[in-house]
């Protein structure tokens, strides 16, 4: 299906195809892939050449998009396996990066339900969204409302300004990792924007956003891949905005109430004792001796036959000069203490 | 010889010997002299970092400085190791008050962050400064009828902030090793994913299908072996593979090298002396 695109302005063209995923759950047994073929000029957006297709060449063909201009965030799909906003890219730029020379595959997100071709159903998003309470809940009476402004300071505002520029496009939802392997899984976007009402101060909720945060399918699951960060369609730095939560967390409820939390301090307390991690007990600190038993002794036997094991902890071997750095990391736990009180005050 | 400073991270101290075995055997062949920074601590892991961005600074500022001090760049073998010193280095560079801050503590021990050494994966030493046609010269046992895929990890890649060294959509510099020591990429969607090690205690069933994943890419394209820069990585690829994969309903298995095994039987040593024989899956 090839037809010439009217670009109301002189200039080189390409001729480019488009490869578009194709799947209506009413009529087709399975997905397939429809090639278009257009010449595209420089300037030109996947968006714009996808409105061109569906006008000219194929109406059925299905995908969401509003603003054109990187503001709505409705047009998320993946080109060429990257999960992206089609109004904000470039098919030049994609096309210098294409593995198929000439051909840009179009994608719907991954991670959420199908509805049709490239529409993917945010409703599991929005769902989660309400589980987390992603939403400010005043700690105003409401008899003062609209009466008196409810001012934040500018260092406070900067703790979140980066967060407030999500879109809700999905993109980092469509690359999570840890959703591809569990649907339940809290998701990046949703943890995002969790940060963003917990470190407002004019929030009410934050300890009981926070205890639904910890549980299971919750901020402990991430596995810093890093994916959704790399994705994100407004550079946000999505992991710091997760570390933010467990950092929130340990602050808020101390280092001892999920497996999430007693690992991270494990770190924190082998480095204080040895400047090494010990390993072998590592299993154990996490989850417990049962969950250790349970879940690792097959493995443990083959690792003991392969002189694969950890050393136990009285044979791990201290960094050289371990002392003064104890004394070190001592005195900034000092520091840390003075940090807290001056920030409470 | 080319001199670097060597991070001595914790699970090659623990469960992947095989890795730092390796490197000692080939490291003079290719020209290269690692001295082992056996002052250096834990970096934190991917955890420090978030329990106290304060400590995760001192400490790593202080791993770099043990660097500094030898006037040489610092060299990691360990992805998360990489990712995490080069974060903290990052957050030093940017922030001349914890910068400040930091070495006020230091000077006790008569160390001083300045910010001159760099801090690289040796993957990027071997393509960069050691260069891939003097690898090719080295080869004594070219690679040229396995069928490879590489698989990067994450924290090579990502953040591209703070990495930076490949595209982390479309990584090329362990494809071209491969190559240069004769063997043959195969095409690996998996090459930039996730292998799961971090939530392996935390979440151990996503994990595993993570790993899973990677492992059946691998099987199905039919490659001889996964190889992989990363320790943690390959923990997660050969040490869970068992239970990844009979959880995934596949009844079968893939060998995961280290790079540094890899290039240790190009040159011409054996897996006994190499270590290969540690992995679970053999």
């Amino acid at each position: 299906m090839t037809v010439p695109i009217d670009q109301h302005n002189e200039g080189v063209k390409k001729n480019v195809t488009f490869r578009v995923f194709r799947f209506n759950p009413q009529v087709d047994s399975k997905p397939y892939f429809d090639d278009y073929t257009i010449p595209v000029e420089r300037g030109i957006t996947v968006l714009r050449s996808l409105n061109y297709i569906k006008e000219h060449i194929d109406a059925s063909v299905s995908f969401r998009a509003f603003c054109q201009a990187g503001i709505c965030g409705s047009c998320g799909m993946r080109v060429n396996g990257r999960s992206q906003l089609a109004c904000t890219t470039q098919v030049w730029d994609v096309l210098a990066r294409s593995r198929d020379e000439g051909i840009i595959k179009v994608e719907p997100l991954r991670n959420l339900p199908l509805i049709k071709d490239l529409i993917v159903d945010m409703d599991p998003l929005v769902d989660k969204m309400k589980h987390y309470s992603n939403w400010i809940d005043s700690t105003m009476p409401e008899a003062s409302m609209g009466k008196k402004e409810f001012l934040i300071s500018e260092e406070e505002f900067l703790r979140y300004d980066k967060a407030t520029d999500c879109i809700l496009c999905a993109s980092c939802v469509s690359e999570c990792s840890i959703l591809r392997a569990n649907k339940e899984y809290v998701s990046p976007a949703v943890l995002l924007k969790s940060y963003r009402m917990n470190v407002d101060s004019r929030d009410s909720i934050h300890g009981q956003r926070l205890a639904e945060l910890v549980k299971d399918h919750g901020v402990w699951d991430c596995t810093h891949c890093y994916r959704c960060q790399e994705s994100c369609v407004k550079s946000i730095p999505i992991m710091d905005a997760i570390h933010g939560i467990r950092e929130d967390a340990i602050e808020s409820r101390g280092m001892k109430d999920t497996s999430g939390s007693k690992h991270a301090e494990a770190f924190m307390s082998d480095i204080e004792k040895k400047g090494k991690l010990v390993e072998a007990t590592l299993p154990i600190r996490t989850n417990g001796v049962v969950w250790t038993l349970q879940n690792l002794l097959p493995m443990a036997v083959k690792m003991i036959m392969k002189r694969r094991t950890p050393p136990p902890p009285p044979l791990v071997k201290s960094a050289k000069g371990i002392k003064i750095f104890r004394e070190m990391f001592r005195e900034m736990t000092e520091h840390v203490k003075q940090d807290h009180k001056s920030h409470k005050k | 010889m080319k001199r670097y400073a060597y991070y001595l991270s914790c699970i090659n101290e623990s469960m992947t010997k095989e890795v730092d075995r390796s490197i000692d055997l080939w490291q003079k062949d290719l020209g290269i002299e690692l001295v082992k920074l056996h002052e250096g601590t834990c970096c934190g892991g991917s955890n420090l970092d978030y329990v106290s961005p304060k400590h995760f600074a001192l400490v790593n500022a202080r791993n770099i400085a043990l660097a500094e001090k030898m006037g040489l760049d610092l060299i990691v073998s360990c992805n998360t190791c990489l990712m995490t010193i080069r974060s903290a280095k990052k957050k030093l560079d940017e922030t001349p008050a914890l910068k400040q801050e930091v070495n006020e503590i230091l000077k006790k021990e008569g160390l001083e962050y300045r910010g001159t050494s760099e801090v690289r994966h040796l993957l990027w030493v071997l393509v960069d400064d050691v260069g891939l046609d003097t690898i090719r010269q080295k080869v004594k046992v070219p690679l040229k009828n396995y069928r490879i895929a590489p698989f990067y990890g994450c924290h090579i890649l990502r953040p591209s902030t703070v990495l930076g060294h490949d595209n982390p959509l479309d990584p090329t510099s362990l494809d071209q090793l491969i190559e240069a020591l004769g063997g043959q990429t195969i095409p690996y969607k998996h090459k930039n994913r996730c292998c799961g090690f971090h939530t392996l205690l935390v979440a151990e069933q996503e994990s595993l299908n993570v790993a899973a994943e990677a492992l059946q890419e691998a099987i199905q394209s039919k490659a001889d072996f996964i190889v992989t820069p990363c320790p943690l990585c390959h923990t997660s690829l050969d040490g869970y593979q068992a239970k990844a994969l009979k959880h995934a309903g596949v009844d079968t298995s893939i060998p995961v090298f280290h790079i540094s095994e890899m290039i240790g039987l190009a040159l011409g040593y054996s897996a006994k002396q190499l270590g290969i024989k540690r992995h679970i899956v053999s």
